[in-house]
């Protein structure tokens, strides 16, 4: 699939799709004015299912494979999960205590719709989600770029009501869908835009040129009080019109030339590991080459088949769900914990790539500049709790890490729900108090500028980060 | 809003506690309209302490209780008879003042009567010395006519006139009869002068935009497309009077005029059709089939009519031979389309049946076949097995999947549950057309692989108020036929209804200007002229050489049509050559207002060619055609947009303590089925303020304690004896909206009864209020005695609440719910009150009985100035009080009956007058 025009059809333009191209009439697109050109500040955010291991302490596994480290916000300890981020350990900041509140108690198969949107999706009925915390960023960031943001994820489309194969929801909380296969975004990416979208891009433009043309005389036929009233509509036609241009813009200025060497486009989740490693490579790519400065990629659906499942090919194991129902078997635990470790030996990777990577657009590294996040909605089995998140980078707007911040109370030793494989786990009481992660969504949406005190219902910022 | 201490409540009276609760819902809704902050959806609420200064004032309230052995009291229609002999609007001519040349200020009698006066009565306590209300009337402008101190004018004339002021305790200050006469006779002569004065001068028109909802109804009605479109377009607020077509509150951004352009091409590609007709999926479910696959199958529970846990079998769905008694236990099915063509099973009545008991529903697994788009057709045919008017049972979709574990979603996709009416020995068909573009779907419906799963399930529901579902009346189905798309016709007639048939099709430069002139006349409401059309046909070409047929080129210049600003915004002025009268609007004008105060939505055909020959605005013409209006579907857009608009019926979106939903949707519906009834009925628009008969359904009746109402559709019952009920002022809407979530709000009550229904909105209060936010933690620290004795010296919060208060005082007998109650826990309510002009109230019958004997001209004016707003699409001003006053003299004159009124606003000089001055004609 070589010609843009044939992979992005029109009803995908008007859908829009996981590469939010600077066009108008696209819900998509960004609106406001954005940022200059000063020094690019990027966000990218890592979806995992199924959660991570947590052992009760008294297992024997507890020591090498509970997910999250031990010790203090400093001087922490990573178990052999995460050894792997041991040389990152100054770049990186974990994070236990946070949670959505909205669906703390429901099951954590329905709960990846809600990990950027923190929206009450619920388990079971209708079904209404929110806009995305990268796609408000987007909306900040997204005029700069030629792609307001990439969408990608190992199983690709929307995914289903509580079955999300996409971690981006538009404004009115509609999914965005994702790409899946590393060719077709390499395309989009990177090879020149179609004869579609020039033409439509021309139709928009006589559109807006007509009405113009149209407003004018109708301005002449009518008070000078409604005249002043009517300047609103030309100015909006105005400002769309300067969008049009930025867009038109993109579509004349020639795409960057990227070095193709570590890319296989054929790769599918089937070859877990070359596949893994050209996803974050072509994030990195458009992130270097500035295409867009907002990334999600979902690592499969949540409960079940799918081509993420083989993932855990990577490391010689059975179908990654499994893993999770597998733990109280032989070197259950250990399994678990080593596909999470591969899970995060490849953030890892595209972390240390970013940190190798001087800014080519501005001051400090690529990663000083990229808010990169690594996280589930679940942590214990199905339990919609302490969600185990990383984050890397940010240093340049605000962030240090080499820490490991708990937030809430009683459950600092990240015992509450430990060792379940039933579904009593996650519906049985806990009494541990969790903090809302849209604090952390707003602390880091301020750092970007964007002006808002609340997100998701939830008002109030994150101490400590 | 948060709780006050407990412990500080036990300590306190009865007075204080009805003190508290009036406090902790103390929204200061005047405090953020004089912040110029928009009244409505604010995530915070700025709280006034002050209203606990009317602790004083209910005691005094309890002091003037009257003696309820009272032997016979009036009815309250003869109280309705009694106070429309007070009215002055009866006696006055019905004629806008006539000034002759330019009217000048009156300050003669100004300085020799009338300045006296207010230096002897009231400097005291509004001048130099104290400033109460913020007032001060010795720097009060006392030309009218300039302009500038009109509004204080207006409040001096209100309390004059209300007898308000000076206060009945101050006797040093007391005026005379003759000398209360004098001034407000004076006081409104100004007025009127000043209001024909600044009608040339005015700042205010109708050019507006439309309102989302007027989009959504103007593109279906243009279009033919049965559903809204435009969800997705920011929602409106509501302007200080309560309304949403204020051109001030109605802006434009640039996502908003993007949106418009693909909203309306997305609508276009839906209503027009390319190609030849698509072939339809047809699922034709025939029950005897159904039910002789499942009786043969392995683990069937089959039984029989005869058996003696036959009841129990028919606690659940199942299939059942009316001929043999013989029935089988159904929890689900799966059924595969037919060809379009094989009508099997069809028409013929089969005896066999699928029977729902209350709450019953089937399922129906129809796999993966609907396409994504075009009308899905349901119709069944459905019987009930008993026809006792007690019992009442409807039909419900709901639309679901289950893709895998825990990702499953179910939705209700009909608009409302359809009452089955017939008999089964006589059954009916029951369509319902639902947009498959616009329900959840199921997004892994064309998967290859089987997993997640693919398929979607329609569900049949009875939604019955029977209980006992054991022996009572069931439905019984014995068809059910799913058709998508469902088309009545080929092409559809939406798509004809643009591109319709033509000799000229083969020429498309003739066919195109013939397309573009209808399509415009109808969207931008007016004939359209040779230059235009050459306009639309320029950029015509341009697309055409772009897309490959004739429609696509078309259907972008329409949508381009339908982003410009003749469409999307009411716009007035005068086509050349009709436009004999500069002051009145062209018939194309009076067509827009008309539909968009009725329909709130784009002219029709029949408007529109009326207007087009001139005769629209003929006196009959104009009668006959809001007759039509008002008869048609269309105007139940009215009734609901109004009524929702008048009573800020928006207010039951922000409370949460309604938790049955459909307790919460009757409560909204009641005043706009009470509205829609007395407005066929042509009735008094008295019947708002009391009526001996209520709107209601099964719902709400139970919630009223109203006997013997079965089913979902609003019907008009007497209100009976003891129900405290009858007019809006006591709906559950009003009464829910208007409380703190968990107790009645007396504050609130009296706000609303203020501004919605008197049309007297309390007056900002003095700059010196403190504004309290009540999520701070230091305030909420604080007892409720300690703010009382925080705020008690502020006196000037007490001459504010003391006239809102005791309105809402007399609402105590109803809780937060809307339902009358005696108690409040062990105490009993205390209702009365006392008016600031010392008229006590004795509960809601008092309050009624008071509305109903002295203040009727009020409320007339008030619902005459309302509508009128309404209609203009505009805040009225200053410069329309003698068009207001003139109204009220005409509906009071022609007996203040409902329909009569909007007859006399649409005939009206204000109505048919050009709202904009200044305007530059060519």
């Amino acid at each position: 699939m070589s010609d843009m025009s044939r992979g992005l059809n029109r009803r995908n333009f008007l859908r829009g799709s996981g590469l939010a191209l600077g066009l108008p009439w696209l819900e998509s697109t960004a609106v406001s004015a954005g940022e200059s050109s000063t020094t690019p500040k990027r966000f990218m955010s890592v979806y995992h299912p199924d959660g991570v291991g947590l052992p009760l302490k008294s297992d024997p596994a507890w020591k090498d494979w509970s997910w999250f480290p031990r010790g203090g916000e400093r001087d922490f300890e990573l178990t052999k999960v995460l050894d792997v981020l041991e040389p990152l350990r100054n770049e990186i900041t974990i994070y236990s205590g946070l949670s959505h509140p909205a669906s703390r108690k429901v099951h954590g198969h329905s709960n990846a719709d809600q990990y950027l949107t923190g929206a009450a999706t619920g388990g079971h009925g209708a079904y209404k989600n929110s806009v995305s915390l990268d796609q408000v960023i987007a909306q900040h960031t997204g005029d700069a770029t030629r792609h307001a943001s990439l969408v990608m994820s190992t199983n690709g489309g929307i995914g289903g009501p509580r079955g999300a194969q996409t971690q981006s929801f538009n404004q009115e909380g509609r999914p965005i869908p994702a790409m899946n296969k590393p060719k077709e975004i390499f395309d989009t990416l990177f090879l020149a835009s179609g004869k579609d979208a020039q033409e439509k891009l021309a139709r928009s433009k006589s559109a807006l040129d007509f009405l113009i043309e149209n407003t004018r005389s109708l301005g002449r036929k009518i008070s000078q009080q409604d005249q002043r009233k009517l300047q609103q509509y030309l100015d909006a036609v105005r400002d769309t019109e300067v969008k049009l241009e930025r867009a038109q813009k993109w579509v004349n200025t020639p795409v960057p030339e990227v070095d193709t060497q570590r890319l296989h486009l054929d790769a599918g989740p089937e070859e877990a590991r070359l596949y893994f490693q050209t996803m974050y490579e072509l994030i990195y790519l458009s992130f270097f080459s500035d295409s867009t400065r907002v990334a999600t990629f979902q690592l499969g659906r949540e409960n079940g088949e799918g081509p993420h499942d083989l993932l855990s090919k990577a490391v010689d194991l059975g179908m990654a769900h499994g893993l999770t129902h597998d733990v109280k078997k032989p070197d259950g635990w250990k399994n678990l914990g080593t596909y999470n470790r591969y899970q995060a030996s490849e953030f890892g990777r595209f972390v240390k790539r970013l940190k190798d990577t001087a800014e080519p657009n501005g001051h400090g590294t690529l990663l000083d500049n990229t808010f990169a996040m690594h996280g589930s909605a679940s942590s214990s089995f199905h339990l919609s709790r302490n969600y185990p998140i990383i984050s890397a980078g940010g240093k340049n707007f605000g962030f240090t890490n080499g820490r490991y911040l708990k937030f809430g109370k009683g459950n600092e030793d990240n015992q509450a729900g430990a060792g379940i494989v039933s579904d009593a786990g996650w519906r049985g009481k806990i009494s541990a108090e969790e903090e809302p992660l849209a604090l952390l969504f707003i602390t880091l949406l301020q750092r970007f500028g964007v002006e808002t005190e609340t997100f998701a219902g939830v008002s109030g910022t994150l101490d400590r980060v | 809003m948060p709780e006050p201490s407990k412990k500080a409540v036990d300590t306190l009276d009865v007075s204080i506690h009805r003190a508290q609760r009036a406090t902790r819902g103390c929204t200061c809704s005047q405090a953020m309209r004089f912040a110029g902050i928009p009244q409505g959806r604010l995530g915070f609420v700025r709280t006034c302490l002050l209203a606990v200064s009317m602790l004083m004032l209910s005691m005094d309230a309890k002091a003037a209780e009257p003696d309820s052995d009272d032997p016979k009291p009036a009815t309250m229609e003869s109280l309705k008879i009694e106070g429309r002999r007070k009215s002055n609007f009866l006696s006055q001519q019905a004629s806008k003042p006539v000034v002759a040349g330019i009217p000048s200020a009156d300050l003669k009698q100004y300085h020799e009567v009338i300045q006296p006066l207010l230096k002897t009565k009231c400097m005291d306590c509004h001048g130099p010395d104290e400033e109460h209300a913020n007032l001060r009337i010795d720097q009060i402008n006392p030309d009218l006519l300039s302009g500038e101190s009109v509004e204080r004018w207006r409040e001096i004339y209100k309390v004059l006139s209300n007898s308000e002021m000076p206060p009945d305790d101050e006797p040093t200050y007391a005026i005379t009869d003759d000398d209360r006469k004098a001034m407000v006779a004076w006081i409104s002569g100004e007025m009127n002068k000043a209001s024909f004065v600044r009608r040339n001068t005015s700042e205010h028109t109708s050019f507006r935009r439309l309102t989302k909802q007027e989009y959504n109804y103007a593109i279906q009605d243009l279009l033919g497309l049965p559903y809204a479109i435009g969800n997705s377009l920011p929602t409106e607020t509501a302007s200080e009077d309560g309304f949403i077509k204020n051109s001030e509150m109605l802006q434009m951004s640039a996502m908003q005029f993007e949106r418009y352009r693909s909203l309306a091409l997305d609508a276009l590609k839906r209503v027009t059709v390319l190609g030849p007709r698509p072939e339809s999926v047809v699922y034709d479910i025939s029950m005897q089939e159904q039910m002789e696959k499942l009786a043969s199958a392995k683990n069937a529970k089959v039984f029989n009519q005869a058996d003696e846990d036959f009841k129990n079998n028919q606690r659940r769905q199942h299939f059942f031979n009316t001929e043999t008694g013989e029935g089988v236990t159904f929890s689900n099915g799966s059924v595969k389309p037919r060809g379009e063509s094989a009508d099997v099973a069809g028409t013929d009545s089969s005896p066999v049946v699928l029977s729902l008991g209350a709450s019953n529903e089937s399922k129906w697994n129809l796999d993966r076949f609907l396409p994504d788009e075009g009308i899905m057709r349901v119709s069944v045919r459905v019987g009930r097995t008993s026809m006792l008017s007690d019992e009442y049972a409807s039909l419900r979709l709901i639309f679901s999947a289950h893709t895998s574990n825990n990702a499953n979603f179910s939705e209700v996709i009909s608009d409302r549950d359809v009452p089955v009416t017939s008999a089964a020995t006589d059954p009916q068909y029951i369509h319902f057309d639902i947009p498959l573009s616009e329900i959840q779907r199921n997004p892994f419906r064309k998967l290859e692989t089987t997993f997640p799963r693919r398929d979607e399930f329609l569900h049949i529901r009875n939604v019955s108020s029977i209980r006992n579902n054991k022996e009572r009346m069931r439905l019984h189905i014995d068809h059910i036929k799913i058709t998508a798309p469902f088309y009545e016709q080929w092409p559809p007639k939406s798509h004809t209804g643009i591109f319709f048939p033509s000799g000229n099709r083969a020429d498309e430069n003739i066919y195109g200007r013939e397309v573009l002139e209808r399509f415009l006349e109808r969207a931008w409401r007016r004939s359209v002229s040779a230059h235009e059309l050459d306009q639309f046909m320029g950029l015509f070409a341009n697309y055409r050489a772009q897309l490959p047929s004739f429609e696509e080129a078309m259907i972008e210049v329409l949508a381009t049509a339908l982003a410009a600003p003749e469409f999307l915004y009411l716009t007035e002025y005068s086509v050349k050559g009709q436009d004999d009268d500069a002051e009145r609007i062209s018939d194309f004008e009076l067509a827009s207002r008309l539909s968009f105060f009725l329909w709130s939505s784009v002219p029709d055909d029949e408007l529109l060619e009326l207007a087009t020959d001139g005769q629209l605005s003929t006196s009959a013409k104009l009668r006959e055609q809001v007759e039509r209006m008002l008869a048609d579907p269309k105007a139940s857009r009215f009734h609901e947009s109004f009524v929702s608009q008048w009573l800020g019926l928006e207010g039951l979106e922000s409370i949460t303590h309604v938790k049955d939903v459909e307790l919460l949707s009757a409560m909204r519906e009641e005043p706009i089925a009470f509205f829609a009834d007395l407005l066929r009925r042509n009735g008094s628009v008295l019947d708002f303020l009391h009526s001996e008969y209520v709107l209601v359904n099964e719902r709400l009746a139970s919630h009223y304690g109203v006997r013997d109402v079965f089913g979902p559709e609003f019907q008009r019952v007497p209100a009976g004896k003891n129900n405290h009920r009858g007019g809006l002022l006591t709906g559950a809407a009003v009464m829910a909206m208007n409380s703190d979530g968990s107790d009645s709000n007396p504050l609130k009550r009296g706000v609303w009864l203020l501004e919605r229904v008197l049309d007297d909105p309390p007056p900002p209060p003095p700059p010196d209020v403190p504004e309290v936010d009540l999520t701070d933690p230091r305030i909420l620290e604080m007892t409720l005695k300690e703010r009382i004795v925080d705020h008690r010296n502020k006196a000037a919060c007490a001459s504010c609440h003391s006239r809102i208060d005791p309105w809402g005082i007399a609402f105590e007998n109803y809780d937060a719910l809307g339902v009358f109650r005696t108690k409040v826990g062990a105490q009993p309510v205390d209702a009365n009150a006392t008016l600031f002009n010392q008229q006590p109230l004795a509960g809601i019958d008092g309050l009624k009985r008071y509305l109903l004997s002295d203040r009727q001209d009020q409320f007339i004016r008030a619902i005459v100035h309302k509508m009128t707003a309404y209609s203009l699409g505009r805040p009225l001003t200053f410069a329309d009080r003698s068009d207001v006053d003139k109204l009220a003299i005409e509906l009071r004159q022609s007996g203040d009956q409902l329909e009569d009124l909007i007859h006399l606003i649409t005939a009206s000089d204000i109505f048919n007058a050009k709202q904009a001055t200044g305007s530059e004609h060519e």
